[in-house]
């Protein structure tokens, strides 16, 4: 299974949404949301990830050559997508049909615990590759959580506009 | 041989992953390297290229936020440029008046008896006969104020009678406004041993109270004696273009209140 029109469409508005409002917008002076992730969770699941992979990799790379950010995002951007068939695997057992599950299946909280799960694990991700220390990172989790959280609210607010009609 | 190749495609997409990684890691590696960077001046053009347009957009998305910025910042140099010219000009009187932005929000200049409503009330300390300039000159003073707007009586008002100077001079007059045309006035009652030139400027005379001495407010287009009085009538252009307002500063002469007790008192 290939990406439809959908889902690239989605990648290049996240891509957009990142760089012009998200990565300017300072709640409190301190929260960033870190929306970019939102379409590789989104992304159709597939035995052979290759195609998911690479499609993570330039959106990652692209980000990175805006940002300036040497191979940050694309680091992270990769690494969500391979870890997340990891994390269907897990929660499901091996006979789980990878090819036809939708994320709509999901229970509410089930996507949130995704959502989340995914959104703070590239948060510290980022800040690692960003910073290449561990010595700040207990004193950064705070805000983390928090800006886990905020970003989880857009999620949300993504799945009302993007996928409120879909169908699991 | 075969053995190793059917693991290597059974775990294609483990490998790929690692290979992306290790090719991500490397570009972080080398941004990080200051030694490298000249080598990225591509990667430097394109990112600006997109910080360009970014900007482009961003503009327009913060424009009112950057106006505002502004705006407090002009209201601040006006402020810093009242407080020099007592400095320089006349006994010092520190923080005498206080700067405050708004925006003019409706304009008359078509009736005898103009006022403009501006963005500005009581809830940001506004209130009745404070001044009204922009940058270019006079504009009026706040008769009225409401929560969040207040009423300016225009200079374009016949009832409006500020007191002027001749600039550099201790001679001065009143701006009337003819109601014609809302850039031309006429300065009354400024004697006639006043030394007059056309294109002289006139400037805000600050026995008013409202202003400071030394506003600017118009030039003189031309002037004429008053036949059996000893004053000139002079024609003025504003400096200000009375028809085009936006942002305006209302002044809070914080001695006011004192000033105007002693008038009183006399």
């Amino acid at each position: 299974m290939r990406l439809n029109l959908k889902d690239i469409f989605l990648l290049f508005i996240f891509f957009l949404l990142q760089v012009i409002w998200f990565n300017h917008v300072q709640i409190l002076h301190v929260f960033t949301p870190i929306v970019f992730i939102y379409p590789l969770l989104r992304l159709p699941l597939q035995k052979n990830e290759i195609f998911n992979l690479m499609w993570a990799f330039v959106y990652g790379v692209t980000l990175d050559i805006v940002n300036n950010t040497g191979g940050v995002f694309a680091a992270t951007a990769v690494m969500v997508t391979y870890l997340r068939k990891m994390y269907f695997l897990f929660l499901k057992n091996r006979s789980f049909d990878l090819e036809n599950f939708k994320i709509e299946r999901f229970t509410g909280l089930q996507r949130y615990v995704y959502y989340f799960s995914f959104i703070f694990f590239s948060q510290i991700l980022i800040y690692l590759l960003d910073s290449w220390h561990f010595s700040l990172l207990w004193h950064k989790i705070g805000l983390i959580l928090v800006n886990t959280i905020l970003s989880l609210v857009f999620f949300i607010l993504f799945d009302i506009i993007f996928y409120r009609t879909s169908k699991a | 041989m075969f053995k190793l190749l059917r693991i290597l495609i059974s775990n294609k997409n483990f490998l790929f992953f690692i290979f992306l990684e290790i090719v991500s890691f490397v570009l972080i590696i080398k941004s990080h390297d200051y030694a490298q960077t000249k080598t990225h001046d591509w990667q430097t053009a394109v990112a600006g290229f997109f910080d360009r347009q970014i900007y482009a957009i961003n503009s327009h998305f913060y424009l009112k936020k950057y106006n505002d910025s502004l705006l407090k910042q002009n209201a601040q140099l006006i402020q810093a440029l009242l407080q020099k010219k007592y400095n320089d000009k006349t006994p010092v009187l520190p923080g005498q008046f206080k700067v405050k932005p708004a925006y003019v929000l409706t304009n008359q200049y078509t009736f005898d008896h103009n006022t403009l409503i501006i963005n500005k009330g009581r809830k940001d300390s506004i209130i009745p006969e404070m001044g009204v300039v922009t940058n270019n000159g006079v504009i009026g003073v706040i008769q009225k104020t409401s929560g969040h707007f207040s009423r300016v009586i225009s200079v374009l008002n016949k009832s409006s009678k500020i007191n002027v100077a001749l600039k550099n001079t201790n001679y001065s007059g009143f701006l009337a406004w003819t109601g014609e045309d809302p850039n031309y006035f006429e300065v009354i009652d400024m004697p006639v041993n006043a030394n007059l030139k056309r294109g002289d400027t006139l400037v805000t005379g600050g026995m008013s109270n409202y202003f400071p001495r030394g506003l600017l407010v118009g030039k003189i287009i031309d002037f004429k004696t008053v036949p059996g009085r000893k004053s000139y009538v002079i024609q003025m252009k504003t400096f200000a273009d009375m028809t085009n307002l936006g942002p305006v500063y209302v002044l809070k002469n914080n001695y006011k209140a004192e000033l105007d007790s002693l008038k009183l008192k006399q």
